[in-house]
């Protein structure tokens, strides 16, 4: 099976879950958003280009069963993971805390990038300090779900495939 | 040499995706969220119905258990209160029975319809909003049912909200609490009119036009005004909070919906505008 088809897999059941269990984990108004997560995920592993095109793509699914304008979060994914690529160029060595910080990172980036873009096209009443609030929230419960996410996309694009040398003995990821 | 031509490629990918979403988010914008965009929600929401419903099956009792056991506490001195509360309830419902239908005369004389005799569908909600900046739930049922977009939603005690897209199996229904949310509403002792708006990131709605020269009080319940979009009388919410900075004109006015917004597990959507009625 090609990267593409699985990575494609993997989209689906994010999608999936996003909209049929993750309503039911709300905690303080906000849930976590694992397509979001997994952008970074990939965009972390595979840099800025494959970061973009799943973003794009995981963004688009999400905007289907969302009242949002259909392209905001395609859009504001797209970004995010193309800044999470350029980003990860600069990390020289993989820590625990990478994946954490990465996904409140992404939370934040594609929060603010929501907000904006949203804001341009007539949802002006967004613009509001409660929406940060919002965000920052968000951001924590992505950091949260982040280490769990970055494992499984990273077994998404391996395949299953051992591990290389020079993997071996940092984390799972 | 391979460096910026890998480089220049990434650019090209990511203009390429901003002029396709930017494309899109104009389609969806122009077109009011119909055409091509909205046939596409719809069979996308349509094609997850089964496994929603499935996920609702499976996770409605372990969510109530959740509750329960997390709100044990609050629930029983909910419970004292609502006991309480239903037996002057019982009381005062005996007393208003000839009110009513005193009440359902005159509206039929003056051809004003009540909830009551509006036809309606009862719907279980079956999904929260996946995402984080709208407030939304989803229902079982759809335009197969005779659910349409604009229809208002309410349970017993009050507005939820209004349906704002209806696929064949699945309806979605934008509640009161959501930042793009606006209803036409009244004072209930004044009578005085105004907009209650949806706040991003709130449970409460912010009451908006209200002439300054009203004064209005917390615990003032605020009613659905005379408008098209959903039949007047239907209880929105009660006032919490008024406030007024100095030198400002208008009070900020913040309501709690009556309705169990977001929480409520059956709905009823009304088949509103009915024939004839409202536009």
């Amino acid at each position: 099976m090609t990267r593409a088809i699985r990575l494609t897999l993997l989209l689906i059941a994010i999608v999936l879950v996003q909209t049929t269990i993750l309503p039911y984990l709300r905690v303080f108004g906000v849930v976590a958003d694992l397509g979001l997560v997994a952008t970074v995920a990939v965009a972390y592993r595979e840099g800025p280009e494959t970061g973009a095109i799943f973003g794009f793509a995981a963004g688009l699914s999400m905007d289907l069963f969302l009242q949002t304008p259909l392209g905001l979060s395609a859009l504001a994914y797209a970004l995010t993971g193309y800044f999470i690529g350029i980003l990860q160029g600069g990390l020289l060595r993989r820590a625990w805390w990478i994946a954490p910080v990465l996904g409140a990172l992404g939370g934040i980036i594609a929060g603010l990038l929501s907000i904006g873009i949203g804001a341009l096209v007539g949802q002006e009443q967004l613009f509001a300090l409660r929406s940060l609030r919002l965000v920052l929230l968000a951001a924590v419960y992505d950091a949260l779900v982040a280490p769990i996410m970055f494992p499984i996309v990273s077994f998404a694009i391996r395949g299953g495939n051992p591990r290389t040398t020079s993997e071996v003995g940092r984390p799972g990821w | 040499m391979a460096v910026y031509r890998r480089s220049s490629r990434r650019r090209s990918v990511l203009i390429l995706l901003v002029l396709t979403s930017i494309t899109l988010i104009t389609v969806d914008v122009r077109g009011n969220g119909g055409g091509v965009t909205r046939t596409a929600r719809d069979s996308a929401r349509d094609a997850m119905a089964p496994v929603q419903s499935a996920v609702d099956d499976i996770l409605s009792p372990v969510a109530d258990w959740f509750d329960g056991v997390t709100q044990a506490s609050d629930l029983k001195d909910e419970n004292r209160v609502l006991r309480r509360e239903l037996a002057k309830a019982r009381g005062e419902a005996a007393a208003s029975r000839g009110a009513r239908r005193e009440n359902r005369e005159l509206r039929h004389l003056a051809e004003l319809p009540s909830v009551a005799d509006i036809d309606g569908v009862d719907t279980q909600v079956i999904a929260g909003s996946p995402g984080n900046f709208e407030s939304t739930i989803a229902v079982d049922k759809g335009s197969s049912d005779g659910i349409a977009m604009g229809m208002p939603v309410v349970t017993g005690d009050g507005l939820v909200g209004r349906v704002v897209q209806a696929s064949r199996r699945r309806a979605t229904v934008l509640l009161l609490t959501d930042s793009v949310s606006g209803v036409a509403v009244r004072l209930e002792t004044t009578g005085a009119a105004g907009i209650a708006n949806g706040r991003a990131g709130s449970d409460l709605l912010e009451l908006e036009a209200v002439d300054p020269a009203v004064k209005v009080k917390p615990g003032e319940l605020v009613l659905t005004g005379e408008s098209t979009r959903f039949p007047s009388g239907i209880p929105v919410g009660t006032v919490v909070s008024v406030k007024k900075s100095p030198g400002a004109i208008d009070q900020t006015i913040l309501v709690r919906p009556v309705a169990a917004i977001g929480r409520a597990s059956f709905v009823r959507v009304l088949k509103w505008p009915t024939v004839g009625q409202g536009g």
